[in-house]
């Protein structure tokens, strides 16, 4: 007689319920098309999100309201492609397609632009920079050839190279760019992913390239590395993932590779611990893996249209921007070892392991 | 005015007078005696004392018997010396007291002489007179040891006076006079402090009275309550006074054990004697303790408020100066103090919370053990009786139990943790709240009243105080709940509050026996912590800092809206039940009403209120409570509760849309707390402003909708409350709930067309149209009524042969282009066009995207073109009345519309023409609201598509409803033919049908015209012909005058051949009235 509006019995046939975002942030207007973690636990203060939008606009969210706390307008109405903060200091890169690199002064709830760099090439590259606790810092951007990559010495704004691969090599346009330094080695490399598949390691002092290996047969989209482990991951415009590695001779070499459902990754991203990685994928949907046996974890589906990027906090937080506006925030295996800690929204290990789908 | 104001004046003057009186003792000597003394100075007098004061006392002491007046007046007499005089010497005060005492003593009966009142009177006057009249040396001096008998004799004998006498003047005067004695006496006479020396062997003296005097006004207290105020205020006076005085914990400490032997003492009288050592004081304290417990018992219950006001005064005094001596007592002195705290009158809790502040600040309470063992003891005893007592005792009583835990939790303050921190009494405290809080959940209107079916959150405030009120099982005194409130509120400010949260959400937990008082405990328990209506009596108290208030609100809060806790069963209807027809439609406000109730009436479980009523009610008043509880969080925690307003509102506008009307309110209530702590102006104000995170909730709950079916309720309820600003943030909401929708049109149509319309009626406001439908009908009525003013229905009888000409041409002229054989397009509106549909705009030229809302009304209206054929009658309605909103939303973008129009088209046909009544009419609605925007389109399909069919059954069915009877008003037959003749009319004016189509309208509604069809379908007939009369008045003037002819027509010209027409004027024409009443119209 009494209709209870409780779980209905086809629940408890059905596994478990699909994972869901911990909470969406909307507002933006336009797509999304890069995403940063700033601040957290070490900073004082709530931990924040910039998110570059179709429209131009870098937005500030507060993970703790949940809303936007301010909007950057610097970028002419062009889209915004990448954003990176610098370890000292509130200041914050970001590039966009105007050819312009802003430098901003976060501190203290200002926000202008306190230095620019243009750019000399239309690419989709995003930089990249590599920064200690020293006052100079490192910027690798996409040169003034359409398969160039400079390297500025900041915030000087020096060229200390320009690294153009040799003649014969032909890989196309740098299409993403990582600087990273070992820890036994002070001498910066930079790993750059070509239009022609293939993931080069250069040694920036000597200007040359240490080693190059053929991943994807479409352009790279996007990579990240595990300087830990000195292992990579790769997506392109194909249906597969590539790992590679890089040995002590500084040779790289294809480890393996996974092949998607659907083609198309729009960025790649390993979390700070190590663990797990994301891709934004084509198809709308974010996949999990575990990082060291490339076992899927988990496919999320939120968005209704394509993941244009994925970043990772550095409590371990996860966030995908969309086409459809939208942020989407995820938590997934927190890295926390109290459980109590009101992170976990559906998806704890088994329930996401559960729902793997390759 | 003294005349003798010389010491030998006086004397000359007085002699005779005393020599006579000492001769013979009459009253009238003495009342002469009495009328000299008044004219003597008082300084006279005073040299004259002695020999004034002889002749009577020599009066009194002669021996044998005595007449009771010459003693009263004596007394008087010897009274008025001493009042003007000063007695210097301390055998005169010792023998004149022996004496005057001596007046009222029978030797015989060892009692008070049986004398009269008067007498009594003036003798107590005459001592207390006696005392006053004592130099403060020579007072001192009276205070002997030897002094003892005689002074204990008097002041046994007050006490019986006080304790037996009738007269209420007797009984004062008596305890005044023992204050004298006892240097307790509040005049200005003595201002003279005694020291610590004087007060010690005072103390000594007066503690052989002790006993006598404790006792007796134990029993004068202990009373009748009828004795009068006055007498219990000074006895608790005198005795508060006494014991304090003799008991002074200063004054004990030093008393050594042995007695010093006092040298000038008779061994008669030194066994009188006191001495106050340990031992002594020890028994006299238990003794004392018995008379104190008899005392505060009764007096704390005592109906006049001074007397109560006069115990806090002796539990004041007694606590402040005799907490050593008495220490057996502190208990019930305490208990006394604390259970006054909430008493009635607001003179005593004054006193009483000045008391105990005053005790809190000396850090009495905190600092002295001794003190707060006996409170905490106190305390544990009480909580380990307390649930007996709930269970026992009658209202009054429970107030007074419960005043007096209150006051404990006041006095202790923080030490109240000792207690807490005992898991037993915790559990009995606890245990004892629970029960006395349980609801009485068999009030079976909570679970009938529903909502009233509007989209806004404003309810008045004092409907919403009358329905929350709630009415508990053991008590129905709401004071006693305020109490209560107030002792939760305490214990969270004072109690570990951790601890308290924990068990108390234990009990949450355990059974749903005890879940609503539990969240009614806990809701205070956080208020309270916040410090909000607590007064702080100990001032090292720390408050719990709001970061920890904040966490544990968070976990409550998490607790009440968790699934098993926010979603309970409330009503029996199911979702997909009639219950969508309470919701708010338009126009047919009868028949919805009508429904309405019958489906009241229907309700199953009114007949047989069983345990599922109760149950329901119960979950009922739990989510109230739950949500008044968010209230209060929001209250406790002010500005702070912003951030939880992500987690938080969600849910409280879930409610806010629930169907039963208790929990809407709630829901409403514990919205406006929220808009006042976070300083939002209103619940719509709140709701614009946090509809991020309201959305956020809505997209993540549609993703699970069988486990959030109420979703969409929230979506609905923020649309009805917010403005066009809403609209970029639902937009990606709406596609997922079109989306949702798509999987879900079997099961969750209902709630999800309920959304679509609100979401339309929201687009409709939200984008008003410049070419509004807004009041089209009245627009267009106006501009028909001028044409038709204009045009002279009739020719009139003034016209000239000319003017008729004239009229021909023009009309031949009309003609000729109404039928296409005009070369000049200067009238371009009147050609009719052919339907625009197949017209298509999708040129080479991109168009730019249409605005966000067209876009979603187009979405919407293909969504309703499938709904338009639901098997459910109610959704079949409400999509009609989404869909009217479409056509409304799309007005202005006929691009979008007609493609539309046309998918619908087939769908509506078939709801015109064989479907509920109800439906037909609401189609017809729609119709014209779609007639309004594209007319042309409309018009050949309406005519080719419908009217054919309509006309028909019309024709066909008049027969059958002309011969029917009464009873065919209820079928369904009836109602078509009334729903169609209902919608005809508007429409057809709607429309502006052609001469062709109107007649065929008219044809089929002619029929109906007839008295001989039921009255309702007569009248909506004539509505019919008055809409169309706007469209062609002349075409239905001669249709009508076809059919009923009331007058002879009369040619304008002479020339013209008179018309007849064929309607007959005949009485027994059944259209006649009818007719009669259109032609009217058409005037």
């Amino acid at each position: 007689m009494l209709k209870v509006p409780a779980p209905p019995a086809s629940m408890a046939a059905s596994p478990l319920p699909p994972p869901d975002p911990q909470f969406v942030l909307r507002g933006t207007q336009s797509a999304v098309h890069a995403l940063h973690f700033f601040g957290g636990a070490q900073e004082q203060g709530c931990p924040l999100l910039l998110s570059g939008s179709l429209s131009g606009l870098v937005h500030i969210w507060s993970l703790q309201t949940r809303r936007a706390v301010a909007t950057l307008d610097g970028h002419g109405g062009q889209c915004v492609t990448w954003l990176q903060t610098l370890p000292q200091g509130h200041q914050l890169l970001s590039q966009g397609r105007d050819l312009k690199l802003h430098l901003w002064d976060l501190a203290e709830g200002r926000n202008t632009v306190v230095d620019s760099v243009v750019l000399e090439s239309m690419g989709f590259c995003r930089s990249s920079v590599l920064a200690g606790t020293q006052e100079r810092w490192m910027l690798a951007m996409p040169g003034r050839g359409s398969d160039e990559v400079q390297i500025l010495e900041m915030p000087s704004k020096t060229s200390v190279c320009t690294l153009k691969p040799e003649a014969d090599a032909k890989p196309g346009m740098p299409m993403c760019l990582e600087l990273w330094q070992a820890d036994s080695n002070p001498r910066p490399l930079l790993l750059a992913g070509y239009e022609d598949g293939s993931v080069a390691l250069w040694d920036v002092s000597e200007r040359k390239v240490c080693s190059r290996v053929a991943c994807h047969t479409e352009p790279v989209m996007g990579f990240d590395f595990d300087s830990q482990k000195t292992r990579g991951v790769s997506g392109s415009a194909e249906k597969a993932l590539a790992v590679w590695s890089l040995d002590e001779q500084q040779a790289l070499q294809v480890c393996r590779t996974h092949e998607l459902t659907n083609p198309g990754i729009a960025d790649v991203k390993i979390r700070p611990d190590c663990k797990i990685l994301a891709t934004a994928g084509w198809d709308h949907r974010v996949r999990v893996f575990h990082w060291r046996t490339m076992k899927p974890l988990a496919v999320l589906r939120f968005h209704s249209a394509t993941v244009h990027c994925v970043a990772f906090a550095a409590d371990g937080l996860l966030a995908a921007g969309s086409g459809d506006q939208r942020i989407s925030i995820w938590s997934l295996y927190p890295t926390h070892s109290d459980m109590s800690a009101p992170l976990l929204g559906h998806a704890e290990g088994r329930e996401v392991g559960a729902h793997a789908v390759a | 005015m003294a005349v003798f104001d010389t010491p030998e004046e006086a004397f000359g003057a007085l002699r005779p007078v005393c020599v006579q009186l000492t001769k013979t003792q009459t009253v009238e000597t003495v009342e002469r005696l009495r009328a000299q003394l008044q004219a003597v100075s008082d300084s006279a007098l005073q040299e004259l004392q002695q020999y004034v004061l002889f002749p009577l006392r020599f009066a009194l002491k002669t021996p044998g018997p005595k007449r009771e007046h010459l003693i009263q007046s004596v007394v008087e007499c010897l009274t008025f010396v001493l009042s003007s005089t000063c007695v210097r010497e301390r055998e005169l005060l010792q023998e004149l007291f022996s004496e005057l005492s001596a007046c009222l003593y029978s030797p015989s009966a060892r009692q008070p002489a049986a004398v009269s009142e008067e007498l009594k009177l003036a003798v107590i006057q005459g001592l207390s007179t006696l005392m006053h009249s004592a130099y403060g040396d020579t007072i001192l001096a009276f205070y002997e040891p030897s002094i003892l008998p005689r002074l204990g004799f008097a002041v046994s004998l007050l006490l019986d006076l006080a304790e037996q006498e009738k007269s209420k003047q007797i009984k004062v005067a008596a305890l005044k006079c023992l204050q004298v004695l006892l240097f307790q006496c509040d005049c200005q006479d003595h201002p003279r402090s005694l020291d610590e020396l004087e007060q010690k062997q005072l103390g000594d003296l007066f503690a052989s009275f002790l006993p006598g005097i404790s006792m007796a006004l134990t029993r004068v207290i202990t009373g009748d309550f009828k004795q009068g105020h006055s007498i219990v205020v000074s006895s608790l006076k005198i005795f508060y006074e006494t014991v304090s005085f003799i008991m002074a914990d200063k004054h004990l400490e030093r008393t050594s054990d042995t007695q010093p032997k006092p040298a000038s003492v008779e061994p008669r009288v030194a066994e009188l004697m006191v001495h106050r050592e340990a031992k002594w004081v020890k028994n006299t304290s238990d003794k004392l303790t018995v008379l104190i417990k008899k005392i505060t018992e009764c007096v704390s219950i005592h109906p006049h408020w001074k007397v109560r006001l006069a115990l806090t005064e002796l539990i004041e005094a007694l606590l402040l100066k005799c907490s050593q001596s008495l220490v057996g007592s502190v208990g019930h002195l305490l208990k006394a103090l604390v259970g006054l705290v909430n008493d009635e009158s607001p003179e005593v809790q004054t006193q009483c919370s000045k008391v105990l502040r005053h005790f809190a600040d000396r850090k009495v309470v905190v600092g002295n053990r001794a003190f707060a063992d006996i409170l905490s003891e106190n305390l544990h005893s009480l909580a380990t009786s307390l649930p007996r007592l709930m269970n026992s005792q009658d209202d009054q009583g429970k107030f007074s139990t419960l005043s007096l835990l209150l006051g404990y939790l006041k006095l202790l303050g923080p030490e109240v943790n000792f207690v807490l921190r005992s898991a037993a009494h915790l559990q009995r405290l606890s245990k004892a709240l629970i029960q006395v809080l349980e609801l009485d959940v068999a009030d079976i209107k909570v679970v009938e009243e529903r909502r009233r079916p509007s989209g806004g959150l404003s309810s008045s405030p004092e409907s919403a105080a009358l329905l929350q009120r709630r009415y508990f099982r053991f008590f129905t005194d709401e004071r006693l709940f305020l109490l209560l409130q107030q002792l939760c509120q305490l214990l969270g400010f004072y109690g570990d509050l951790y601890l308290l949260v924990d068990h108390f959400m234990e009990l949450y937990h355990e059974s749903v026996v005890y879940r609503k008082q539990a969240a009614m405990i806990l809701n205070e328990l956080v208020v309270g912590a916040a410090g909000l209506e607590v007064e702080n009596l100990h001032e090292n108290h720390i408050k719990t800092s709001p970061e920890e208030l904040k966490e544990i609100v968070t976990t409550i809060l998490e607790e009440y809206t968790s699934q098993e806790n926010w979603y309970l069963v409330t009503c029996i209807e199911s979702e997909e039940g009639g219950e969508e027809l309470t919701m708010k439609q338009s126009g047919l406000q009868a028949i919805t009403s009508a429904a309405h109730t019958c489906q009241v009436t229907s309700f199953p479980a009114f007949s047989k209120p069983g345990p599922t009523i109760c149950s329901m009610n119960s979950n009922i008043w739990q989510i109230c409570i739950q949500l008044e509880g968010i209230g209060r969080f929001a209250y406790a925690l002010g500005k702070d509760f912003r951030l939880l307003l992500m987690s938080a509102l969600y849910p409280v506008l879930e409610k806010a849309g629930d169907q039963t009307l208790l929990i809407s309110q709630a829901a409403t209530g514990a919205m406006l707390d929220i808009c006042h702590a976070c300083g939002y102006d209103s619940p719509q104000h709140l709701i614009s402003q946090n509809s991020d995170y309201l959305v956020n909730g809505i997209s993540l709950n549609l993703r699970h909708l069988s486990l959030h079916p109420h979703t969409p309720k929230v979506l609905e309820v923020m649309l009805w409350n917010s403005d066009a600003s809403l609209l970029p943030l639902v937009a990606d909401v709406v596609q997922d709930i079109l989306a949702t929708l798509d999987q879900f049109y079997d099961k969750r149509a209902t709630s999800f067309v309920g959304v679509l319309h609100a979401l339309l009626a929201a687009l409709a406001q939200w984008f008003p149209d410049t070419g509004d439908l807004g009041q089209p009908q009245e627009q267009s009525a106006g501009e028909e009524g001028s044409h038709l003013s204009q045009k002279p229905a009739a020719p009139e009888n003034t016209a000239t042969a000319e003017d008729i000409e004239q009229f021909l041409l023009n009309y031949l002229k009309e003609k000729d282009v109404a039928d296409g054989n005009v070369s000049d397009f200067d009238n371009e509106e009147e050609q009719s066009e052919p339907p625009k549909v197949d017209e298509s705009d999708t040129g080479p030229d991109v168009e730019p995207p249409p605005p966000v809302q067209i876009q979603i009304a187009k979405d919407v209206m293909e969504r309703c073109i499938h709904l338009l054929s639901d098997k459910n009658l109610t959704i079949r309605l409400k999509v009609l009345d989404v869909l009217d909103l479409c056509v409304v939303v799309l007005q202005s973008h006929k691009n979008q519309l007609l493609p539309l129009a046309h998918r619908a088209w087939p769908s509506l046909v078939r709801r015109l023409t064989s479907d509920d009544p109800l439906v037909v009419l609401r189609a017809f609605k729609v119709l014209r609201t779609l007639g309004g925007k594209c007319g042309d389109f409309l018009r050949s399909r309406f005519c080719k598509d419908i009217l054919p069919q309509l006309a028909g059954s019309l024709v066909t069915q008049a027969p059958v409803s002309a011969r029917a009877g009464p009873v065919y008003t209820h079928t369904l037959a009836f109602k078509l033919q009334l729903a169609v003749l209902q919608g005809l009319g508007p429409l057809c004016e709607r429309l502006d049908l052609g001469e062709g189509d109107l007649n065929k309208v008219a044809d089929a509604c002619l029929i109906y015209l007839s008295a001989k069809q039921p009255v309702k379908l007569q009248e909506a007939a004539r509505r019919v012909f008055l809409h169309l009369m706007k469209v062609d008045p002349d075409c239905i003037w001669f249709l009508l005058n076809e059919l009923y002819c009331p007058e002879q027509l009369t040619p304008p010209h002479p020339s013209l051949h008179p018309v007849q027409l064929r309607g007959t004027a005949g009485q027994g024409n059944p259209y006649a009235a009818n007719v009669l009443h259109l032609l009217q119209e058409l005037q």
